[in-house]
């Protein structure tokens, strides 16, 4: 029953494909230019979804095309004069001369962006936030990760005159980190907290990928990068030393049964890994019988009743609600969770509420919810938004703190900017000692932003970056360097 | 080898005054190495140059469609100006551009004193390409040396040459190219003549754009061996809009050497002549150069190229 309806499944997606497939129109047998002329070749039948495409990939007017296909043989279009013309049985040519819209120059930072978007740019080579990963090295010593430092060996050029590491640690410098000579090779220490890393070694001004290391992924500018995971676990397994394989699967990796192998050791199975900070659910396989964690006592039953040893990964955040005694329960709901409004079910204190929260560094919005009833934290003075919609706002590990001194008697300052989407109902600046002040988390890179105050949109006095913007009011500009 | 495409006859015709390329400064400090290889990092499909500018870090855009040093006026604007000229160009801005001194220029080992350069705002790049970016650059800073571009590598190498042009590390094989054209002027932008439909056109080689142009105002045999897959109307600097095209190249040639398969762009080109201040028919960008290396000597006044298999994309 379950093949059959696999089988269905597959013919179903295919037929739609098809259907899809006969959808589309090929841009490229559409329009030409011929005869200094511009022509587009249509088809009578074409469906109205086949139209919509031709109108946004060649920017023609709706009116324009609708009129093609009530029978019009001249249409006069935003200035230009357009002429039907049958050209086969159910094919028409809708045509114009090429020089009748040529009539100003493009601005060239409007055909950059415009050029940009046809070509689907994806910019700059940024590690995404990665859940987990581990190391593949040919040679052990090539990367080693101890405490907080992580040391790269690159062995032999010894002719070479300049060795650079470049990575998403340093915002790919070609400059900012050179290595030293370390006997037959080159070698660098640098302060890494745990993660993913990209990088290359740029030998004599030529950029090169670790030859030893195996792991490797394409950057946005479809280079080959060679990658590092600083690790902050070591999953680990005693005894066994009779099985063939133990592996480990989790929720890190969606459960995948094939899992990752632990490598066998001196009484032991082990395997270094980076994970996020968060909670995790996971279970060895040991030649392919499942099983939990025998050495983590933290173990939770799924919905199906099947134990998972846990681990967290970072230090926890303490959210505390104070009083409410009487409340039978007390649900902490958020961005971090999707706003799931059972599953983080506070503990109930003599003074009130408390749960501590293992999640990544990042800006979030939370809300308590108290037998049913939606409130924000009464003790934290930043939210976003106001009314029914405003929210507790915090930044874990916030790395910036956007301040405005002065503006004594203001009753509002809000910071809108490039990273909440200049949201004029966003962060709410709270009024510190003699200035307005919002911590955040942000991600290495470049934002724009401004402060309303009472309404008014103003540039950061304090800050002397900033660029034009289309009212010719100007942006702030903050860089975020990486590692900050 | 071929004669070069825009004869002084040809120039003349236009009625455009003469820019006045600056004398090519010499950097006040130069490291022993020869070559001196310089890492371009990708943003993109633009190839950037890592810089200090008078104290402040960042990118330059390696742009060989840029006459001279142009800054970004978001790192730059308190610096005192010291005249205004206009500016247009691809990945430039248009309209009004101030002139200030920049005190030291530093990349690669090299520094600069006392730089003329133009100011204007490039933040859309900086925005789009999420890097930081000081200005642009092309070979106004780099004519002293013989400089090969080897985009799939990512890496700028500049040789030393002696009074005639030829490499002075003698242990260094010359590049040995599969096409070589003359340049002519003494501009700092490389001027190349390839063919479209058998007529010869004149087009300007920039590390800058990320696609090639072709005018709009080309032949119409030469437009028609365009493929055109997107259009779209653009608000212009003055009223009124403007037509662009974007397709496929598939008739290009530069000498005997066929390229197929080029993103193009067709738009006018009606401003960038004025900059250039010579007729020009296209550009010829990332779609062009990802198919190998170039070498420009400024000496000897050549650009050889040699091309690679499947170039990058």
């Amino acid at each position: 029953m379950r093949r059959v309806g696999m089988i269905l499944l597959v013919i179903t997606v295919m037929l739609g494909s098809r259907g899809m497939a006969r959808a589309q129109i090929d841009p490229g047998k559409v329009c030409r230019m011929d005869d200094g002329r511009l022509v587009f070749t249509l088809h009578l039948k074409w469906s109205e979804k086949e139209k919509q495409q031709l109108r946004e990939l060649f920017d023609l007017d709706s009116t324009l095309v609708a009129a093609v296909y009530s029978g019009k043989t001249r249409i006069e279009a935003a200035g230009e004069i357009w002429t039907v013309a049958p050209a086969g049985p159910g094919i028409v040519e809708l045509s114009k001369p090429l020089a009748a819209g040529v009539v100003t120059e493009p601005l060239p930072s409007d055909l950059f962006l415009l050029i940009d978007d046809w070509m689907d740019f994806e910019g700059s080579d940024q590690v995404s936030e990665t859940v987990w990963g581990f190391n593949n090295l040919e040679l052990r010593n090539a990367f080693v990760y101890t405490g907080s430092r992580a040391q790269f060996y690159l062995p032999g050029y010894e002719k070479a005159q300049s060795v650079f590491i470049s990575g998403s640690f340093n915002g790919w410098s070609t400059s900012g980190t050179p290595m030293r000579r370390a006997g037959k090779g080159w070698i660098i220490d640098l302060e890494l907290t745990p993660g993913k890393y990209a990088y290359k070694y740029i030998i004599d001004g030529r950029w090169t990928t670790d030859p030893v290391n195996r792991l490797r992924e394409r950057g946005s500018a479809g280079a080959w990068n060679s990658v590092v995971y600083c690790t902050n676990h070591t999953f680990r397994l005693k005894g066994y030393e009779k099985a063939r394989t133990v592996v480990v699967t989790g929720n890190f990796s969606g459960w995948n049964p094939r899992g990752v192998a632990l490598e066998k050791g001196s009484g032991e199975w082990t395997l270094p890994v980076y994970l996020r900070e968060g909670t995790y659910a996971y279970k060895f396989l040991v030649d392919g019988q499942w099983m939990t964690d025998p050495a983590n006592p933290l173990e939770r039953k799924d919905a199906q009743g099947y134990s998972n040893s846990f681990l967290e990964i970072g230090e926890p955040f303490l959210f505390t609600l104070h009083g409410f005694t009487d409340a039978q329960k007390v649900v902490l709901t958020g961005s971090f969770n999707h706003w799931d409004r059972n599953e983080l079910v506070m503990e109930k204190t003599a003074s009130g509420w408390r749960l501590p929260y293992v999640t990544a560094a990042g800006n979030y919005e939370y809300k308590f919810i108290v037998d049913g009833r939606w409130m924000t934290d009464p003790t934290n003075p930043f939210s976003t938004g106001h009314g029914d919609y405003e929210n507790s706002f915090i930044a874990l590990k916030a790395n910036h703190i956007f301040e405005l001194k002065g503006s004594a008697g203001a009753k509002s300052v809000i910071l809108a900017g490039s990273f909440n989407g200049w949201n004029t109902d966003g962060y709410r600046m709270v009024r510190k000692g003699n200035s307005w002040k919002f911590p955040v988390r942000l991600q290495p890179g470049k934002y724009t932003y401004k402060f309303i105050v009472d309404g008014q949109w103003i540039l950061d006095p304090a800050n002397p970056l900033f660029e034009e913007n289309e009212h010719g009011t100007g942006n702030s500009v903050l860089w975020i360097p990486a590692g900050k | 080898m071929e004669s070069f495409l825009v004869s002084e006859d040809e120039i003349s015709r236009y009625p455009f005054p003469v820019f006045p390329y600056p004398a090519v400064p010499a950097p006040s400090l130069l490291p022993d190495t020869d070559p001196l290889v310089i890492p371009l990092k990708r943003a993109g499909r633009l190839y950037l140059i890592e810089a200090v500018i008078d104290g402040v870090s960042g990118n330059l855009v390696f742009d060989t469609g840029a006459r001279d040093l142009l800054l970004n006026r978001t790192y730059f604007r308190k610096h005192v100006t010291s005249g205004s000229v206009s500016s247009k160009g691809i990945t430039g801005d248009v309209g009004s551009v101030e002139l200030i001194t920049a005190g030291k220029v530093e990349f690669a080992g090299m520094v600069f004193d006392k730089l003329t350069a133009e100011v204007t705002d490039l933040a859309h790049i900086e925005n789009r390409r999420g890097v930081k970016i000081l200005g642009l650059v092309g070979f106004s800073l780099l004519k002293k040396f013989e400089i090969l571009f080897d985009p799939v590598n990512g890496q700028l190498t500049l040789f030393r040459t002696d009074a005639v042009g030829r490499r002075n590390n003698g242990v260094l094989p010359p590049f040995k190219a599969d096409h070589l054209q003359k340049l002519t002027g003494n501009g700092h932008v490389v001027f190349l003549k390839g063919s479209i439909a058998g007529r010869s056109l004149n087009f300007c080689f920039d590390t800058a754009a990320e696609t090639n142009v072709i005018s709009s105002a080309s032949h119409k045999t030469v437009l028609a061996t365009i493929a055109v897959t997107r259009r779209a109307s653009l608000k212009g600097a003055g009223t009124g809009a403007s037509e662009v095209l974007f397709g496929k190249m598939n008739d290009f040639s530069l000498g005997t050497r066929k390229i197929e398969n080029m993103e193009t762009v067709v738009t006018s080109l009606f401003a960038l002549e004025e900059v250039y201040n010579t007729s020009l028919d296209g550009v010829l960008g990332f779609s062009f150069f990802r198919n190998g290396e170039i070498c420009v000597n400024f000496v000897t006044k050549e650009a050889g190229f040699r091309f690679v298999k499947g170039g990058e994309e």
